[in-house]
């Protein structure tokens, strides 16, 4: 475990933990939370449709959220990697850390099954959303809020 | 109930999911007005928009919590700068809402079909609350840091 305290002895992590500078460790974790905001948002956004609220909406051009929902994964695996390496031995000392880090893996993958199967369905918008379409959708709720909670539940747990 | 130590997170919990709530159904109304996923049609679209709404309370309610847990933190004496602002900003964005109601934007935007272009009152309209909603969240995550909320 010598690279992570390394990691965490950087001078790049002293100077985010340490400098009292409002463009350091309070900038990431607000770039944290507006990336939280467009990938979680727009993924429910999509499953609250796919579960049956609008209806009369079309859901094929909603395929166009799936580029903001992946421009906010990616904000966050930069600015979660960076707020990582500032706490790397207590985070990865933290069985919420993992249980957070599992989840998301599985809300993306979910997102990503929801748009073959459910995006590229032949009878996408001319029959109902199919009974998987809707378990997906309800599992992909479930698992982006699941992490939230063991995010925030991560700074009163274990230390991290 | 604060003597519970999950409550304080609990609550925490739900302030985020309410804000992802909350964005996620602003965000989708408001690129489609701005250009985003045309072929939605906006006033069937706008049937998400009871489910920003309860995100909005949930995070009206968790809020007070936090108010009551901590109220010096937030209220002072001195009055903390960063939830001044927020509060200022979310009642911009609730009367940016209202001007879109009032001046009959909505019952525009309501007949713009897929493939139309919404009207550019509207426009910047959902610029204006894309703005405001960054900004509540900016100084939602700045009260721990300005003012010393923590």
């Amino acid at each position: 475990m010598g690279w992570l305290h390394a990691l965490e002895g950087s001078s790049f992590s002293i100077w985010l933990k340490e400098s009292p500078s409002i463009w350091g460790y309070a900038t990431i974790l607000f770039i944290h939370t507006v990336g939280l905001s467009f990938a979680v948002g727009p993924s429910v956004a999509i499953d609250l449709r796919l579960l049956g609220v609008g209806r009369r909406t079309p859901i094929a051009p909603f395929d166009a959220f799936f580029k903001v929902i992946w421009i906010g994964f990616w904000v966050n695996a930069v600015s979660g990697t960076i707020l990582f390496v500032t706490d790397a031995t207590s985070k990865l000392a933290n069985p919420l850390f993992f249980v957070k880090m599992v989840l998301v893996f599985i809300a993306v993958a979910l997102m990503i099954v929801i748009r073959r199967r459910v995006f590229r369905a032949p009878g996408l918008d001319r029959e109902p959303v199919a009974g998987l379409g809707k378990v997906l959708a309800l599992l992909s709720i479930a698992c982006w809020f699941g992490a939230i909670t063991a995010g925030r539940f991560m700074s009163y747990v274990g230390g991290g | 109930m604060d003597r519970v130590w999950w409550f304080l997170p609990l609550c925490e919990s739900l302030h985020f999911i309410g804000m992802a709530l909350l964005i996620g159904v602003v965000s989708v109304l408001d690129l489609r007005m701005l250009g985003m996923a045309r072929r939605l049609p906006l006033g069937p679209l706008q049937r998400l928009a009871p489910w920003a709404v309860l995100g909005f309370v949930i995070n009206l309610i968790t809020g007070a919590v936090f108010i009551a847990a901590n109220p010096r933190q937030y209220l002072g004496p001195p009055l903390s700068l960063s939830f001044a602002a927020k509060m200022l900003f979310i009642v911009l964005a609730g009367l940016n809402a209202i001007l879109f109601y009032v001046s009959g934007l909505k019952r525009a935007v309501d007949g713009v079909e897929a493939g139309s272009d919404a009207p550019l009152g509207a426009k910047i309209s959902a610029a204006v609350s894309l703005l405001l909603w960054v900004g509540v969240m900016y100084w939602g995550r700045m009260l721990q840091f300005f003012g010393k909320s923590f």
